[in-house]
């Protein structure tokens, strides 16, 4: 049975990009389980990974993920830990020891100082570090949050606000940095809080919606059923209503929550994660995950539910097999035991925004997507380039699936105004990375968006936001229209557009400007080879058109046909396109004959003019005195004189070149190929007017060879005609 | 027709088609006789014009049998010879007389035969192959004599034929105005010709894109250009269609006299005329049977509501209700081909499908037609719009101080001064320039039967009676024609202007030191 199930995986682990599922987990994990552990928290301030023992905290960096990372670890001590979490300077390391005390622990000299609670009223429901101007830790408590900063000399915690209210419980994501408090009998009042290092934003005081089985019963919401995700630097909350099986979500503007419609779920079991800003559902007792972008306003899934894959854990496990026979003991040192290749196992945590924490077992998985399966499940070609382009994470590996679609729709001769749509999209794109400088630095879409802290967004006016705020159980996405959105909508429909950019006050340039220190671990985290998935003109021409010219040898007007429409979208956008793409329909064009239509391009100016593009024509027009002549005069527009000069010369108007090389002092031009031209017309009138010019002209020129070999020349010439 | 009542009038234009290889046998002499204007001359002074010019072309083939007479200057007339096809010739015979408007420059005259000739090609193919399908020459003459007329008729003026004169020396017969379009017009132009031309699948299809009287885009080979450019201008363009309507009840009121009178013509002329041209009269009598299309005819196209011009010049016969799609020869791949014409405001779209690659006929064209309606209106609509925001009105070509035209020989182009503002000249400048250009025209022939393959550099500054200076450059096929009215008296004046012009206007093709 245990060979029948690693065969199946195996052949997926291969193909790689079948059918089979859209996001995998890869092999191996990091492994985090050491004896004697209490338990496995995440610090997802610091990305990290701890497990406290009796006397010691062990921390595996998680970001960027690997699996052999060794762990560090703090010696601590002893006594129950609630919940731990490294400052974000990673100075200290706080403990939650209790319902009514969190310790403190100075990592550097070990020096420890307790916090408690004083009222025995109210009880510590957690606790986090945060990058907020005016504080530096928050506790959440029943009563309400406190605010503290940190004073390091003193060893103690100084009061700075505290914001009374009932908390049932909370949530709260560093990513995010939104804090959400929830009250009432029902647990379904929530007041928010976004403490970023732009200050605090109190998000106005919303409910969420729930349905009910009876009429009586009032279902109670649960920490577990509500997430609060970041996708393209937006920041949106799910909310998991298991009687009407339905994923609400909402997004926080900076003064309003605004209900954006529900997502169908299909199991009661609802993990959410986010990779690469693609919203992960997983359908955890059905056992299969759906991908959403969203994007755009559709609230489609990308493609089917499909199982999580483990990949790459085949291989491991056949050969282990192999060199011993079956037993989970041995396997275990190299591959994984029964239990733990179990997907969406009974152990298994969901970590923001996009790690699987197997705490059975001690495993930590990172999920990945998988972009050559999910483009060839597809064949809406323009919504797959769209879906690839706005991808961060793998953008080497999106930017080469483009590629290969766009090549692909050309050689299999789509429609041209299909293949104009998919052109558009990787232009408008490519235009869009040039604007916020992602493709020249490869930066990462968090990065320019300020500072790396998705902001709560403004809404245009307030009448919107009043009647958004009216109809939160109504089809709130149209007002989501009027309200905020219309604007991002219109600029950047197509785009991660870094949301705090486009729509945000002033507030977040200004820290854009400086990148603030406490952003480093997030930038810093994915410096390796990130770059836009966006392509450029020449990477259009060397990766797409000249490989397809290649192929398609012979039919070229529709060849033709798909530049002229990137060039209109390159147009449109304002982007210059390399010459090298000018002289490939150039070429196009003169080996169709098609000669009228090129010097309709020429005379257009569709192709623009250069030096390149003119010696191309003349190249061409060697079957054809027209197009040579558009080259000729190209030569002379762009005033390369030398060129026209000689070219001239070459064709026997060596008047005409003589007299452009007087008028534009060209003297590169050796006076005997003027000579050589003069003689071959058999003309010694204007032999001699030509040896004359160069005489008056150039000092020094009557005791050149070239000189007195035409001065004997011509004399011949003329005693011959005498005879 | 209309013309036969002028053609008693003005005697003083003579044009006849003949076919050397007919009627060499005594007593068959009239059998050469394809066409002649006007048709009501006596047969013998018919047959004394053909026998001048068919003795002279003989003459003068003895010396350049490659190339025969091109024109004879007499005192009194001067006959312009155009060999159209193989042995087939178009002779023009015209009055010289020096105070009156009749002052000729022979090349556009010769212009004129080539034009009517090469358009006569396009909508019935060659006149040897008509010969050849018929060789009585009946098919050939009816033929010949509704599309001539038809052609003629354009050049009337009240009652008087007015051939292209002084007057049209900044005008070049057979050459294209093309519209000046920015890039990113072009490029949207370009997408558009695409999606037309895939609207007919797999078929080698062809298309041109007028807007107004001036070129955009063409995919056709020259010669095709010019050709379906020229009758595009004439028949279809905006200013056409509106032209044909306005005028429509005049010519009606012209044809109904001249009727009348062409019966009392016909009536001393004999028989043998109406034998000679059997079915002249079919269009506008009964006989059906015998039905020609007159593409020429004068207000026969319609905009359709679909936008698509129609028309009924091919229908069966003139009760036949059947629509029919035109068809046109084209010059360079020999290929018959559907004409379908759209137009949206100023943009006249020309569609050409080979009528080979459609086989279900006009079922196959309307599919066509919808696909077009279908893939490239809102492109149509975009182009027009940009078109015409970008242009600058009737006068955009406009130089002050300079009444000018431009020729591109290599590509066929011409562009001049507006009409309104050439009307402007005097006559003595527009005289000079004419002698002037028949100067330059004799000069490049003279080059181009010495086997110069190299285009010879001209410049001619000519200070006319009314202190008017005119100006011909001649450059690599390039030309320009140039008056400078009211200007200062010294050349270095004249030449710097020009010198100006070319670079502006011109890129600098025209500058010489």
């Amino acid at each position: 049975m245990h060979q029948k199930a690693s065969s199946s995986q195996s052949s997926a682990g291969f193909s790689g990009s079948g059918a089979l599922s859209h996001v995998y987990i890869q092999y191996p994990p990091l492994r985090c389980s050491i004896p004697g552990a209490r338990g496995l928290f995440y610090d997802d301030g610091n990305k990290l990974l701890l497990s406290p023992t009796s006397d010691q905290v062990f921390s595996w960096k998680t970001s960027p993920f690997a699996a052999d990372v060794a762990p560090t670890f703090d010696s601590v001590n002893e006594g129950p830990i609630l919940s731990v979490r490294h400052s974000l300077d990673a100075k200290f390391l706080a403990i939650q020891r209790s319902t009514n005390e969190i310790q403190f622990w100075n990592r550097e000299t070990g020096n420890t100082f307790s916090q408690r609670c004083k009222s025995e009223s109210e009880s510590i429901l957690g606790f986090f570090w945060t990058d907020c101007p005016t504080c530096d830790i928050v506790f959440v408590k029943t009563s309400g949050l406190d605010l503290f900063s940190l004073d390091s000399e003193l060893k103690s915690l100084h009061l700075v606000e505290s914001k009374r209210f009932n908390v049932s419980w909370y949530i709260y994501t560093h990513e995010s940095r939104l804090v959400l408090l929830s009250s009432g009998m029902q647990c379904k009042s929530f007041t928010g809080y976004q403490l970023s290092s732009a200050g605090i934003i109190r998000l106005p005081r919303f409910e969420m919606a729930m349905a009910k089985s009876e009429a009586n019963s009032k279902p109670v919401l649960a920490a577990d059923d509500v997430h609060v995700v970041t996708v393209y630097g937006r920041i949106y909350c799910l909310q998991v209503d298991k009687v009407a099986m339905l994923l609400h979500t909402y997004r926080f503007y900076r003064d309003a929550v605004v209900q954006q419609g529900s997502l169908p779920i299909y199991s009661s079991r609802i993990a959410i994660s986010v990779v690469d800003n693609v919203l992960l559902i997983h359908q955890v007792d059905a056992k299969v995950v759906i991908l959403y972008d969203v994007f755009s306003d559709s609230r489609a899934p990308i493609s089917a539910p499909l199982p999580l894959l483990l990949r790459g854990f085949s291989r491991a496990m056949t050969s282990s097999s192999q060199s011993s026979s079956k037993g989970a003991e041995t396997s275990e040192a190299h591959g994984l035991n029964g239990t733990e290749s179990v997907v969406y196992g009974d152990g298994w945590s969901f970590l923001v925004p996009d790690l699987i924490c197997d705490t059975a077992n001690g495993l930590l998985w990172k999920i990945q997507l998988d972009l050559e399966s999910i483009s060839a499940s597809s064949s809406e070609v323009p919504s797959v380039l769209e879906f690839l382009q706005r991808r961060k994470l793998e953008a080497h590996k999106a930017k080469k699936l483009c590629l290969a679609i766009a090549r692909t729709i050309i050689l299999e001769r789509r429609p041209v105004s299909m293949v104009a749509r998919a052109i558009d999209i990787l232009v408008t794109s490519y235009s869009y990375s040039i604007k916020t400088g992602s493709y020249f630095k490869g930066m990462r879409a968090e990065k320019s968006s300020s500072s790396g802290v998705p902001q709560v967004k403004k809404p245009s006016s307030t009448a919107d936001v009043s009647a958004s705020r009216a109809d939160t159980h109504g089809k709130s996405v149209k007002y989501e229209s009027s309200s905020g959105t219309r604007y991002e909508s219109v600029k950047s429909s197509t785009y991660p557009a870094s949301d705090s950019e486009d729509d945000m006050s002033t507030e977040p340039k200004k820290i854009s400007s400086g990148n603030s220190p406490l952003n480093t671990d997030i930038t810093g985290d994915q410096d390796s080879q990130v770059t836009s998935a966006a392509i450029s003109p020449d990477e259009m021409y060397s990766f797409v058109f000249a490989p397809a010219d290649e192929e398609m040898a012979g039919d070229s007007s529709y060849l033709v046909a798909i530049i002229v429409e990137f060039l209109r979208s390159a147009n449109s956008e304002k982007i210059k396109v390399h010459h090298n793409l000018y002289v490939l329909i150039i070429q196009l064009l003169a080996r169709s004959e098609r000669h009228t239509e090129l010097g309709l391009f020429i005379i257009n100016k569709i192709i623009e003019p250069s030096k390149e593009v003119a010696l191309q024509l003349l190249e061409s027009g060697r079957q054809n005195i027209q197009t040579r002549k558009l080259g000729l005069d190209m030569l002379r527009q762009l005033s390369l004189h030398h060129d026209y000069v000689l070219l001239l010369v070459q064709d026997g108007y060596y008047l005409e070149a003589l007299r452009h090389a007087r008028k534009n002092k060209v003297n590169t031009v050796r006076p005997s190929l003027f000579l050589e031209a003069a003689y071959a017309s058999n003309d010694s009138q204007h032999l001699a007017a030509v040896l004359r010019f160069f005489t008056d002209f150039i000092p020094g020129f009557k005791d050149t060879s070239d000189h007195n070999t035409y001065c004997r020349i011509l004399a011949e010439m003329n005693s011959s005609v005498a005879v | 027709m209309g013309l036969s009542s002028v053609s008693t009038v003005t005697e003083a234009i003579k044009f006849c088609i003949f076919d050397l290889r007919r009627g060499q046998n005594e007593g068959q002499e009239l059998d050469k006789i394809l066409f002649f204007f006007p048709a009501d001359l006596p047969f013998s002074t018919q047959l004394s014009v053909i026998g001048l010019s068919e003795g002279l072309i003989t003459f003068t083939r003895i010396f350049s049998p490659e190339a025969a007479c091109e024109v004879i200057e007499a005192e009194g007339h001067s006959h312009v010879f155009h060999e159209a096809e193989q042995d087939i010739w178009m002779v023009m015979v015209v009055e010289r007389c020096k105070e009156s408007e009749a002052i000729w420059r022979i090349d556009a005259l010769r212009r004129v035969l080539k034009e009517v000739h090469s358009l006569f090609v396009m909508f019935h193919g060659s006149i040897r192959a008509l010969l050849d399908k018929e060789p009585s020459g009946g098919l050939v003459r009816s033929h010949l004599y509704s599309f001539v007329m038809d052609y003629l008729s354009d050049f009337l003026i009240g009652k008087k034929l007015q051939l292209p004169n002084f007057r049209d020396s900044l005008k070049e017969r057979g050459t294209v105005q093309m519209l000046t379009v920015g890039r990113e017009a072009a490029i949207e132009v370009q997408s558009l010709v695409t999606v037309l031309e895939s609207c007919a699948g797999n078929a080698k299809c062809y298309s041109m894109i007028l807007f107004q009287d001036l070129l955009v885009s063409t995919t056709l080979s020259p010669e095709d250009t010019i050709n379906l450019f020229t009758y595009t201008v004439l028949r279809l363009s905006p200013r056409a269609l509106s032209c044909g309507m306005s005028s429509w009840t005049h010519l009606r009121k012209g044809n109904a006299s001249s009727q009348a009178e062409t019966g009392s013509i016909s009536a001393h002329s004999g028989a043998v005329l109406d034998q000679f041209y059997h079915s002249r009269d079919a269009s506008s009598g009964g006989d059906c049977s015998n039905y020609i299309a007159r593409p020429l005819q004068h207000g026969k196209w319609t905009k359709g509501k679909d936008g698509f011009l129609v028309t009924d010049i091919w229908n069966a016969g003139p009760g036949s209700s059947i629509s029919t799609t035109p068809t046109i020869w084209l010059h360079q791949t020999e290929e018959r081909m559907y004409l379908c014409a759209f137009q949206h405001r100023n943009l006249t779209l020309l569609f050409l499908i080979p009528v080979s690659s459609i086989p279900n006929r006009e079922q196959g064209v309307s599919i066509v037609k919808q696909q077009i309606l279908e893939n490239a209106s809102l492109k149509i609509l975009k182009v027009e719009e940009k078109l015409s925001k970008g242009w600058g009105g009737e006068n955009a070509y406009h130089v002050s101080g300079y009444r000018y035209l431009i020729l591109d020989g290599d590509r066929n182009v011409s562009r001049a001064s507006p009409p309104a503002k050439v009307a402007t000249l005097t006559k003595d400048s527009l005289v000079a320039l004419t002698k002037l250009r028949g100067e330059v025209d004799s000069e490049k022939s003279r080059a181009k039967w010495d086997g110069l393959n190299h285009d010879k550099d001209l410049e001619i500054c000519i200070r006319a009676k009314n202190n008017a200076w005119v100006i011909a450059r001649v450059t690599r096929a390039k030309e320009l024609y140039m008056v400078l009215e009211k200007a200062n008296e010294t050349l270095l004046y004249a030449s710097d202007a020009t010198e100006n012009f070319s670079n502006r206007y011109c890129n600098g093709a025209f500058s010489f030191n």
